[in-house]
């Protein structure tokens, strides 16, 4: 080979290894920010960080992030209760009659979800459930993660179902069951762990979003849950709003929050991880 | 089988609330930017004018053009500072990594993927934006001060750049996973027929690149659609303020966070919010077009190779 081709060649491989790292660095940049940021804030405040209330600007402590991590947990435990029945069933729908019309015209449909811009299903929401009900509340938030977190859970479920092989189809359509009970005495036992990542995504999703609640729950950071019809709080919400503040004790607490959010990610995202290999 | 067909009649109420819900989303966006085409029409879209005025209707005018302008200038930015390393992790993955560090890779981008946007959002605002301005705009203003897009001196770290950079980062996991479902589907003998001539892995991979062409074109375009739709990030470092950005480093607004920033005020005005309804149609339309468009490459390309 020539020196020519041979340096090309190994100069193409130093180039493609540095852009590559140069890639993935900020998310190093960004974990190790926060951990220091974040370890600083709540090693500062200690536990009632997890559990206190807000204090007030220019004070000099960061204040808790209470209320709004128990309302983050109730929104993703609502959004992932009414989205994931909904994408299951949907990707029944799609699966296991690929014959019909409405079922490959559904399909289309949840996919194109992905395609309306996280904040615009927030505004509408916004118009179509605070607007009439005269109140920010935990209800709309909840909705609006939901049709966020629908095509992803719908995309996972639908994989999972797609995947069963066709030997146990045939199986347990030739002992006679419907397709009903094929579905749910057999294929969601071959696919359970498909159907719990689709869950763990869901979740997942459902802990980081923060446009849709921009407009739909209010950002309660100082009461505690008082019911699904009120205003509610929630982490990522709290860390946006609180970025925006000019006041140095609300960063820290951002900064704090954001490792909160960080490690709910993270763990979600190693138990996802666990179950999707085999 | 009579079972089946009431299964199928069971499962359809489910279907149907996924209907209803586009269907209501699409009428609600219609009719509440309704108001702002009959009162200044096409307008909307062509004048950079944002005037709101309380207790006077008729006076309100509102002009999409500058936020358009400044999410397609985002939207481009983070496209051309994505694409070089977003390209490099496909190449790198798929033909020099070893299995072990593969996997370790992939794992990677797709936490990068899925991290939360505000999490970005936040550490761009409070601790990345100010080296980027100290060590990048500013020596990008003092060396190439004649090009028009570096030719002001950046005096917020909060500017259409910064929100381009951050775009380009969070879009950049996305491209990836676009571009590796494309080099897969490359058939092996096309890699073997090119090492079997002698040819080094650069030259080998020329080859691929130059056969993957269009679905590079469509990871772009897919990419450039979910940029344009990104809010949070965008929102904390852009810096909120209404002009159009003829150069990078002054702050502007995407039409994303423009609604994010002014919905909450609108109730105070006649218009206002109508006008933010009509900037989501225009969201909409650009996501609809980019991605199909994007989609329809793909498919093309999959069924000719």
């Amino acid at each position: 080979m020539s020196r020519h081709r041979y340096f090309k060649d190994k100069l193409f491989k130093i180039m493609v290894f540095v852009f590559a790292m140069a890639g993935v660095a900020p998310l190093f940049a960004i974990i190790s920010a926060i951990a220091v940021n974040g370890g600083k804030t709540i090693l500062s405040v200690g536990p009632g960080f997890f559990y206190g209330l807000p204090s007030s600007p220019l004070s000099s402590s960061p204040g808790g992030i209470g209320p709004a991590l128990v309302g983050s947990l109730i929104l993703m435990f609502l959004s992932t209760i009414i989205g994931y029945p909904l994408a299951f069933m949907t990707a029944v729908l799609a699966v296991e009659f690929p014959e019909s019309v409405f079922g490959r015209f559904i399909d289309v449909l949840v996919k194109s979800l992905l395609e309306i811009p996280t904040i615009l299903i927030g505004v509408l929401v916004y118009s179509l459930l605070v607007v009439p009900t005269g109140s920010f509340s935990a209800w709309a938030g909840a909705i609006a993660l939901a049709i966020v977190i629908l095509p992803y859970i719908y995309t996972h479920v639908e994989n999972s179902l797609r995947s069963i092989p066709a030997d146990i189809r045939l199986a347990s359509y030739s002992l006679g069951l419907s397709r009903a009970k094929s579905i749910f005495y057999v294929f969601t036992c071959e696919a359970k762990r498909g159907l719990l990542t689709a869950m763990l995504i869901g979740l997942a999703r459902a802990s980081g979003e923060t446009a849709p609640l921009l407009f739909t729950i209010g950002g309660n950071w100082f009461t505690y849950f008082q019911g699904l019809g009120k205003p509610i709080g929630a982490v990522p919400l709290l860390i946006y709003t609180y970025t925006l503040t000019p006041y140095t004790n609300y960063h820290e607490a951002a900064w704090g929050a954001s490792l909160v959010l960080l490690m709910v990610y993270l763990s979600l995202f190693a138990v996802f991880r666990r179950f999707s290999k085999p | 089988m009579k079972e089946d067909r009431l299964f199928f009649l069971a499962l359809l109420p489910f279907g149907a609330i996924v209907v209803a819900v586009f269907i209501v989303f699409v009428s609600t966006l219609l009719y509440n930017s309704l108001p702002i085409f009959i009162h200044e029409g096409l307008m909307v879209y062509t004048s950079s004018t944002w005037r709101p005025v309380e207790n006077n209707p008729e006076a309100e005018v509102y002009g999409l053009l500058a936020p358009m302008i400044g999410t397609l200038e985002v939207s481009f930015l983070a496209i051309i500072i994505s694409l070089p390393p977003g390209l490099s992790l496909a190449i790198m993955i798929e033909e020099y990594l070893p299995t072990g560090l593969k996997s370790l890779m992939e794992t990677i981008i797709e936490v990068m993927a899925g991290l939360p946007t505000v999490l970005y959002g936040m550490w761009a605002s409070l601790f990345f934006a100010d080296y980027l301005k100290s060590d990048l705009m500013i020596p990008l203003h003092e060396i190439l001060w004649f090009i028009p897009i570096f030719g002001c001196m950046p005096e917020s770290p909060y500017t259409v750049f910064t929100a381009g950079v951050i775009l380009g980062i969070m879009i950049m996991p996305y491209m990836v996973g676009l571009i590796l479902d494309g080099i897969r589907q490359i058939p092996k003998k096309i890699r073997e027929a090119c090492y079997s001539l002698g040819m080094t892995k650069y030259e080998t991979v020329r080859i691929l690149l130059r056969l993957m062409r269009p679905v590079i074109i469509a990871s772009v375009l897919l990419s450039l659609g979910r940029a344009a739709g990104e809010t949070i990030a965008v929102s904390l470092t852009i810096g909120n303020t209404y002009n159009i950005p003829e150069c990078l480093f002054t702050p502007g607004y995407t039409i994303s966070s423009l609604i994010a920033d002014q919905f909450g005020n609108s109730g105070f005005y006649v218009y206002m919010a109508s006008a933010l309804y009509a900037g989501g149609l225009f969201l909409l339309l650009l996501g609809v077009i980019t991605s199909s468009t994007g989609l329809y490459l793909m498919r093309r390309w999959k069924t000719s190779v």
